[in-house]
């Protein structure tokens, strides 16, 4: 079978649109399908919608859903940008300075594999349950992946860039200013973007060890109270929440990286 | 002829690599003076040596032996009297044409208005107005090199030197780069060195060549070239000195 190339590109154009919307149709399919045998198992769709619509009418802890997804919101955003801040100084600093890595790659080594999760028992004994220890277990969790992937980047950076540098006399701090970093801008961003992946699920952990507030703290709400409508609401809103996140961030990513599509 | 020295001396320069191996000598016993405003051409054949003489001159690389004198002294790291166009084009991606030919300047401190006039004459001389705004990713192998080209000029350079600059050019485009870095020489009046592997591109560019030997490199002949320019590559003379250097120079595997 023979396609001009045209005729191609309008039949894959035509596929990739249909592609997605079809295997989310599957999915919920799916779930219909499962809940007919099962309706023990499941909540169907009109149960769920009415959840869904109580969850403004009858608020949990005074605060609608809305207030809720804002409370999660909040930490992961106040942790990232704590994780973001710290991670690329840190990840530029052990990347960069031969002496800075010798002395901190180890520790870093050491609690590098310890899961973000394990954290939780520790920091809930010190700290309790406030907002303060939620933000330190998220700002762990998400501190980490930007700290790995700035130290990739920073050590990826072709020698000639840095040839170029010193051909036109640049100083060792411009050499990291003008072609180290920038070179390394585009594994940085995937290091923030799999810290905000991981800071949206370290928060959802955090908040059903422990917490009033948070969407997290709704999936345990229904867990607790045999309400399986509202796990699974909180569900459906965590999935929604974490790819508006992935998107807007490969937004940002053409604004931050433009060279790099 | 007396001819004005452009003050850069190279004197039995050697360059040999250590490794856990043993060692490998890629230049060896180099020496030649660079006349002012010339346009010297250093051929050598595939391999090795000749990068890593330009970088030793450039001042990127350790020598092993001899000296490098500019104007009188020996010459350690780079110089703000050279700038370099690189064999690997070595354009930064995350900088558009005019923020790469700027370069050299925004690291000189130059202020921003000022950096970019002179980045706008040398991206107009190359031919490139119009494209300021593009990410190399956007140009095409022939209009890479000539930001490469450009970048090198802004830096205003004394010496210039071309590490194969044309080498990942396809044969029609390197035939206009070469007319095109000659229009460029004669309207800047820079001192060049030219490195290439490319007899015919040696002869239609240089006033001097310096044949190069294969690993390591030595200095097998000069040939100064007296044919005026625009240089006919067809003609009697032309492809007479061409086989007198094809002749000479060692095979390349």
């Amino acid at each position: 079978m023979f396609y001009t190339i045209g005729q191609r590109k309008k039949w894959q154009r035509i596929l990739y649109l249909i592609l997605p919307v079809l295997s989310v149709a599957l999915v919920i399919l799916a779930y219909a399908l499962v809940q007919m045998r099962l309706p023990a198992l499941l909540p169907d769709a009109g149960e769920l919608w009415d959840r869904f619509l109580r969850t403004f009418t009858n608020p949990i802890k005074e605060a609608g859903l809305p207030g809720h997804i804002w409370a999660s919101l909040r930490r992961v955003l106040i942790a990232l940008l704590f994780a973001w801040t710290l991670g690329i100084s840190f990840g530029v600093l052990i990347g960069w300075n031969r002496t800075c890595k010798a002395l901190f790659g180890s520790i870093f080594e050491l609690f590098r594999p310890i899961p973000p999760i394990a954290w939780i028992p520790i920091i809930i004994m010190w700290f309790g349950i406030g907002e303060f220890p939620k933000v330190l277990i998220v700002f762990i969790g998400s501190f980490i992946p930007v700290v790995i992937n700035t130290e990739a980047g920073i050590r990826m950076v072709e020698k000639e860039y840095i040839d170029v540098g010193r051909v036109f006399g640049a100083k060792r701090s411009q050499l990291l200013r003008e072609f180290v970093v920038p070179t390394a801008l585009p594994s940085i961003f995937a290091g923030v973007r799999t810290s905000v992946s991981c800071a949206w699920t370290v928060v959802l952990a955090a908040e059903m060890l422990g917490a009033d507030h948070g969407v997290g703290a709704l999936v345990t709400r229904g867990w607790n109270a045999g309400d399986m409508a509202l796990v699974f609401v909180s569900i459906i809103c965590i999935g929604i929440i974490g790819a508006i996140l992935a998107f807007v961030l490969n937004k940002l990513e053409k604004v931050v990286c433009p060279w790099n599509n | 002829m007396e001819q004005l020295t452009s003050g850069l001396v190279v004197e039995h320069v050697t360059k040999t690599f250590f490794n856990s191996g043993g060692y490998f000598t890629a230049v060896e016993d180099v020496s030649f003076s660079l006349n002012d405003g010339e346009f010297l051409v250093i051929l050598g054949p595939g391999r090795c040596g000749k990068t890593v003489l330009l970088n030793m001159i450039a001042g990127i690389e350790e020598k092993t032996g001899g000296s490098i004198r500019y104007n009188g002294q020996e010459k350690t790291g780079a110089h703000p009297d050279f700038g370099m166009v690189f064999q690997s084009l070595a354009l930064m991606p995350f900088k558009t044409v005019m923020e790469n030919v700027e370069l050299p300047l925004k690291l000189r401190g130059v202020p921003k208005g000022e950096r970019r006039e002179t980045a706008r004459h040398y991206i107009e001389l190359v031919g490139l107005t119009g494209f300021e705004k593009s990410y190399p990713h956007e140009l095409s192998g022939g209009m890479k090199q000539r930001v490469g080209i450009a970048r090198a000029y802004a830096a205003n350079p004394k010496v210039l030197i071309m590490d194969e600059p044309f080498g990942q050019l396809d044969a029609q485009t390197r035939y206009s780069m070469q007319n095109e870095i000659l229009r460029i020489w004669e309207a800047e009046r820079r001192t060049v060195i030219f490195v290439t592997n490319n007899i015919e591109e040696a002869v239609y560019l240089g006033d001097r060549i310096i044949l190069l030997s294969d690993c390591p490199a030595t200095v097998k002949e000069t040939y100064p070239i007296g044919l005026p320019r625009p240089r006919d590559m067809v003609s009697r003379e032309f492809l007479g000195i061409r086989t007198r250097i094809s002749d000479n120079t060692d095979l390349a595997i």
